[in-house]
């Protein structure tokens, strides 16, 4: 299949080559929002039309007897493993947003008519493992999340990769945060030497009195870009926070909306940007706070430190307002690394090789060590390092 | 007289002003030298010009350092030679866990001179040691780089560093500046601890108040960047009494 050969077809020319004749409404959405190119505000600086316009095998999605395991895995957009006792099926997906801004969400949809649905019961802390194991390939698949109301759950996702190439994943959760609950969802993904690209979009639903808590740890090399729409309930809260190392020529990044929907809702979004090389990052970043919103707060802040000279971040935090009763600020910064806090490491007797160092982790460990749980706060941390210092020996 | 630094016509500006006009002092080894002057004299950019500070452009004249020229070393040379200066104003670096960059500053030190690096048990007990003796808190340990520290707090964390990389010339930069008196005090135990009449002190102050718990052998007047005087500390009360204005060039 070649997604580009869907640009500018009718609706029943979709269908057809799509083979989803029956979801007239996903189908409007998705032509009417047409397919992504550059002049497309969220894929501006991303080149997605290149990923698009290439010969991707496509795969048969059978479901497969699920495996008991430690942790819930999913081998090329198929769960393979999961916990004793966690509820993991496929079912249609019932509650897709029809007002999403990116057209990939519904491709998504449109690709995958059942989608992998996770129930996790409890407080508890899941980690899910995604797998890709196929050369040349389009893995699409979408996961629906639920947790249950007045209970804490955790989901540590992470991404591996056999020596595949030129491969396009596409994948997204519909995410619903039940009322008085708290999710802590931490996504750690290092691409350093692998050869697929990925965009995921997601739909995150944060009830009433509810907290999401929405870390992304993105150490990656090739192409990605992580799309999210957030609608926030009253007394809602989100807190986002994204990581993003960039080296050679990968280009990835974050476009987002995050929407306040009901009264004292609350947001705070912090992108932190480490680019070296020719790389590419992107944060584009629209808080919209919406007259039922009265009384939110929202908080919006990107800085980014650019390691090379020809490395470049696209940051554009942005905020649409449409009452006056709310407390809300936003900002950008991109420079290099201060040059009088290098001058202390180095007064000290520290190469400017090692201070460079120490001070970029350090950039990164403010948002890393907002992830609560140690163990996996060491993971982030580990991760990160041995990124960084393959690529700056010496 | 032993010297271990000596400063010959040393010439340096900052961005397009010139600020050391051919400065020479000599510091003899084991001494406490006061370097003592009106605001805009120069005092502190020789302290910058000592350690290699990217603000400054030496223009001409030279530093040697136990006999070596040190004018186009690196800052990080400098420090591993022994070369210590005291900020004025630390600089606060989020995110660097204040162990951990002294451990790394003490083990670039001993590697440099062919010695075996610390292990963490190892320095940490040597850290505690001296945060008992500076009054400082053992969450100093695990808090970031002078991040939200106090002002006291912070000199007090510069005299930790210098306690424990143990260097040979040792500059202190404004030390006194926001002090309280029980801060100084304990700024100053630190300071004498490390008196042992090997190591050499330059002590940029304004005012007298630090001298009277940090005894200097040598009192240098700077002016307009250069030394126009040196004496023994007797001057001290006499540019007490006088003011600058009323020192002459020698």
């Amino acid at each position: 299949m070649n997604l580009i050969t869907l640009k500018n077809k009718s609706r029943e020319e979709v269908a057809t080559t799509l083979e989803v004749e029956s979801r007239e409404l996903l189908l409007e959405k998705f032509i009417s929002l047409g397919l992504p190119h550059k002049m497309t505000e969220e894929y501006h600086y991303f080149d997605v039309e290149k990923l698009l316009d290439a010969e991707y095998k496509t795969l048969n999605y059978v479901p497969k007897t699920i495996v008991e395991g430690d942790k819930i895995e999913i081998v090329d957009g198929v769960v393979t493993t999961a916990p004793k006792g966690m509820r993991v099926y496929y079912e249609p997906c019932e509650m897709i947003d029809m007002n999403h801004f990116d057209a990939l969400y519904y491709l998504g949809h449109l690709l995958s008519p059942r989608t992998i649905k996770i129930e996790i019961d409890g407080d508890t802390a899941v980690e899910i493992l995604h797998k890709y194991t196929q050369s040349d390939t389009l893995i699409s698949y979408r996961i629906v999340l639920y947790n249950q109301a007045n209970r804490h759950t955790a989901v540590y996702e992470n991404f591996e990769a056999d020596d595949i190439k030129n491969t396009l994943v596409l994948y997204g959760y519909d995410m619903h945060v039940a009322q008085d609950s708290t999710l802590r969802f931490i996504k750690l993904q290092t691409m350093q030497n692998s050869g697929y690209s990925m965009i995921a979009s997601h739909k995150v639903n944060v009830s009433k009195n509810a907290n999401a808590v929405l870390k992304n740890f993105d150490f990656g090399g090739d192409k990605a870009l992580n799309i999210f729409k957030i609608e926030l309930g009253e007394y809602a809260h989100v807190d986002a926070g994204h990581l993003l190392y960039l080296n050679n020529d990968s280009k990835r990044g974050t476009a987002s909306q995050i929407i306040h929907r009901g009264e004292y809702s609350t947001s705070k979004q912090e992108a932190k940007n480490i680019l070296d090389g020719q790389a590419r990052g992107i944060f584009d970043a629209l808080i919209r706070v919406e007259h039922s919103a009265k009384f939110s707060k929202a908080e919006q802040s990107a800085k980014s430190i650019l390691l090379h000279k020809k490395a470049y971040m696209a940051s554009k935090p942005q905020l649409e307002i449409y009452i006056d009763e709310l407390e809300a600020s936003h900002g950008a910064t991109t420079g290099q690394l201060d040059e009088k806090q290098l001058f202390y490491l180095q007064s000290r007797g520290i190469s400017y090789v090692e201070a460079r160092k120490i001070l970029v982790i350090a950039f990164a460990n403010t948002l890393i060590e907002q992830v609560k749980d140690s163990r996996h706060q060491d993971r982030i941390k580990a991760a990160f390092e041995e990124v960084f210092y393959t690529e700056n020996k010496g | 007289m032993s010297t271990v630094m000596k400063i010959e016509n040393l010439e340096a500006k900052i961005g397009d002003k010139k600020i050391l006009k051919g400065l020479n002092l000599e510091l003899e080894a084991g001494k406490v030298h006061a370097i003592m002057g009106p605001n805009g004299a120069g005092k502190s950019t020789l302290s910058k010009t000592i350690v290699g500070h990217y603000d400054v452009e030496v223009l001409g004249g030279d530093i040697t350092y136990k006999g070596k020229s040190i004018v186009d070393m690196d800052a990080e040379e400098r420090a591993l030679e022994g070369i210590f200066l005291s900020f004025q104003h630390p600089v606060e670096i989020p995110g660097v866990n204040n162990a951990y960059f002294l451990r790394t500053a003490l083990n670039a030190k001993r590697k440099y001179e062919g010695k075996e690096e610390l292990n963490a048990a190892e320095f940490l007990r040597l850290m505690k040691n001296h945060l008992e003796m500076l009054g400082m808190k053992s969450d100093m340990i695990s808090r970031s780089l002078n991040e939200g520290f106090s002002g006291g707090e912070k000199k007090r964390n510069e005299i930790l560093q210098m306690l424990i990389l143990e260097p040979e010339v040792i500059i202190l930069d404004e030390i006194d500046s926001g002090l309280d008196i029980d801060a100084l005090r304990a700024v100053s135990e630190g300071i004498n601890k490390m008196k042992d009449g090997k190591r050499t002190f330059l002590v940029i102050t304004h005012y007298s108040r630090i001298l009277d718990y940090i005894e200097p052998d040598y009192i240098h007047v700077l002016k307009d960047g250069k030394v126009i005087k040196t004496a023994g500390p007797e001057l001290v009360a006499q540019l007490e009494e006088h003011g600058y204005d009323a020192i002459e060039e020698e």
